[in-house]
């Protein structure tokens, strides 16, 4: 009884389950295995980060996670829904109300004010998020900012306006690939301090990353070569 | 939602102002094409008909000839090139279901000095039983007088029971004995004399230009036509229902409208191809903004409805630019028209209605529609893996 407890809470706990995950590309005749055979969880509040060579196969991990692409095979849940199991619709949904993205080119619009930039998920989840908008301009340091847009800001402020994008429709997993790639060493310290700081919201993250400091930074690192965990 | 989706649409086009612009034109120019054209057609019918109906008779019986020369000459006023012996009035009189026959004797004179030309109408009394919309100020000319119309009356700021020289006929005077209240056709413009004086002035006695027939009943019209072809004067005299010319003169607008169709078109047309290929390239060039879009919770549907509102809002900027613009230039296009046509009604032929805007945004939604549907399903099916792919990653 006491074990049966232990699991379902174990359950409950994790937010990312990867079993014998496998994407497999063909190029022409060839065949890529991009993610092969990988295995991993990843409990809820965990800083984790993903590292190894270029062409590892992380950003395809990280695709996979984002829901964005599906595995070849083995089995992949997030936020316990089997990925195998959701059609496109569901899938667009679990993206947009439980998964955070940050990209390394900040993928910001360009007409837009850095607040409008900031409540775009909530226009497609239909959210009303302007309190919330304001708070994490706040939390980012970006509110003295809120009327510019992309163009007016520098790098470190663009990434900062990104994370509080992915942060919006309070999602349970953040999915950065790699935030500091653009930044300098100052900027990048910064948003390393930042993303460090949202674990204690409960919030899972999970950075693709070739920074040593932001892999040091991160609770567990995943270090992947040639699409194997290693 | 909706709004917002708008909003964000309106943003991204202000994102390259200049395609943005010369796209948009181009749906104008389509626009602007449609919009004088419906309009033209609706405004030379409407003209065309009102025309016909102040003019006030069933029939017109002119001189062997071109009827529809002829037609355009007694609606407009000119000098004749042949003449009607003022015998075959009595023939025509004493034809049964004839209600009124009303002589008209007409000629323009050309003041060299001036440039201007005035035309005179010699008429009997019974021209009144024809022209039952005219409200005469005064009475009815007199030998040695003239009744003027209106606009005649305003531009020499003349008086009722005032002496004045006739324009264009030196030496020649006539006391006013009235004024017709403005009628918005050439009758405005004419001046009416007795029948007899006009005949003296020109030196065509026994002659008259045309004769206006108004029937008892109206739709016995193919009887009194033919009884009038079989008549002795039958064969010296032209009989014009004017029903039929209005539908002639229709059949030969037609060709031109037809023409004009065509062109507003393949206009409308290249106009939603140029508009399909620019929101096209747009969509190619921001591959991995939907990307984004679609990673940050955006549905297919979501993606297809903002370049579709996008395609919209371009295709409705250039729709309004080019109502504003057909409106405005619509003086320019009438004078266009009007040297191109045989035969062009008095008034305004091209003027802005809410049917014919109506239309327009119809057609510019259509388009719109049918422009921004390949852009908009290309966008929709991108897969949202594009965006961490288009930013470089393995």
């Amino acid at each position: 009884m006491g074990v049966v407890r232990q699991e379902k809470s174990s359950e409950l706990c994790v937010v990312v389950r990867a079993r014998d995950l496998t994407k497999i590309y063909h190029r022409g005749a060839e065949e890529v295995r991009a993610v092969d055979g990988v295995s991993f969880e990843i409990e809820r509040g965990e800083f984790v980060a993903v590292v190894g060579p270029s062409g590892a196969g992380k950003t395809t991990l990280l695709q996979l996670l984002g829901g964005m692409d599906r595995p070849s095979s083995g089995s992949l849940s997030i936020a316990g829904r089997n990925l195998a199991n959701l059609s496109d619709s569901e899938l667009t949904r679990l993206r947009r109300d439980e998964i955070g993205f940050v990209f390394q080119h900040f993928g910001l619009i360009p007409t837009l004010t850095v607040a409008e930039n900031i409540a775009l998920p909530g226009l497609f989840s239909g959210r009303q998020v302007k309190d919330r908008v304001t708070d994490l301009m706040d939390r980012v340091g970006i509110a003295h900012r809120r009327s510019h847009r992309p163009s007016q800001l520098s790098g470190g402020e663009m990434q900062r306006v990104a994370i509080a994008r992915s942060l919006v429709n309070f999602p349970s997993l953040l999915l950065a690939d790699e935030p500091t790639g653009n930044l300098d060493s100052q900027t990048s310290e910064r948003i390393i301090d930042l993303l460090s700081s949202l674990g204690s919201d409960n919030l899972t993250v999970v950075v693709v990353t070739h920074n040593e400091r932001l892999a040091e930074a991160a609770r567990r690192s995943l270090v992947l070569c040639d699409g194997r965990l290693a | 939602m909706i709004l917002e989706l708008v909003r964000l649409a309106i943003k991204n086009l202000s994102r390259r102002r200049l395609r943005s612009s010369v796209t948009a034109a181009g749906v104008a120019i389509a626009v602007a094409a449609l919009y004088s054209l419906v309009s033209f057609q609706r405004g030379y019918q409407s003209g065309l008909k009102s025309e016909l109906d102040r003019l006030g008779a069933h029939l017109l019986v002119v001189p062997k000839g071109c009827p529809y020369d002829a037609a355009s000459i007694a609606l407009h006023g000119a000098s004749w090139p042949c003449y009607l012996k003022s015998e075959y009035l009595e023939s025509v009189r004493t034809t049964p279901n004839v209600s009124v026959a009303a002589p008209v004797f007409m000629s323009a004179v050309y003041t060299p000095d001036t440039g201007v030309q005035s035309v005179y109408c010699g008429v009997e009394r019974n021209i009144l039983g024809v022209k039952r919309t005219w409200r005469v100020q005064g009475r009815f000319p007199a030998s040695g007088e003239v009744l003027v119309g209106s606009e005649q009356a305003s531009s020499h700021k003349w008086r009722i029971g005032e002496t004045v020289g006739l324009p264009g006929l030196p030496n020649r005077t006539a006391k006013i004995s009235g004024v017709i209240d403005a009628t918005q056709g050439a009758d405005d413009l004419f001046y009416f004399l007795p029948l007899k004086d006009a005949q003296r002035i020109f030196g065509r006695l026994q002659e008259l230009t045309h004769i206006l027939v108004r029937l008892d009943r109206p739709e016995r019209m193919e009887e009194v036509v033919n009884s009038l072809r079989g008549c002795g004067a039958g064969l010296e005299m032209n009989v014009v229902p004017l029903a039929h010319l209005f539908h002639t003169i229709e059949n030969l607008v037609q060709s031109t409208r037809m023409l004009l169709g065509c062109v507003a078109l393949v206009a409308l047309l290249a106009a939603g191809a140029g508009l399909s290929n620019t929101v096209l390239m747009a969509v190619v060039e921001r591959t991995r903004e939907i990307g984004v879009l679609r990673a940050i919770g955006a549905s297919a549907g979501n993606i297809f409805s903002l370049i579709w509102v996008e395609t919209q809002a371009l295709c409705m900027a250039g729709c309004a630019v080019g109502i504003v613009v057909a409106a405005f230039g619509s003086r320019w296009i009438e004078e266009w028209l009007r040297s191109r046509l045989p035969f062009a009604p008095h008034g305004t032929l091209v003027r802005p209605e809410a049917l014919v805007i109506a239309l327009c945004l119809v057609s510019t939604l259509v388009i719109g529609t049918l422009a921004g549907l390949l852009p908009a399903w290309r966008a929709a099916k991108m897969a949202p893996v594009e965006a961490i792919r288009a930013a470089g990653g393995a």
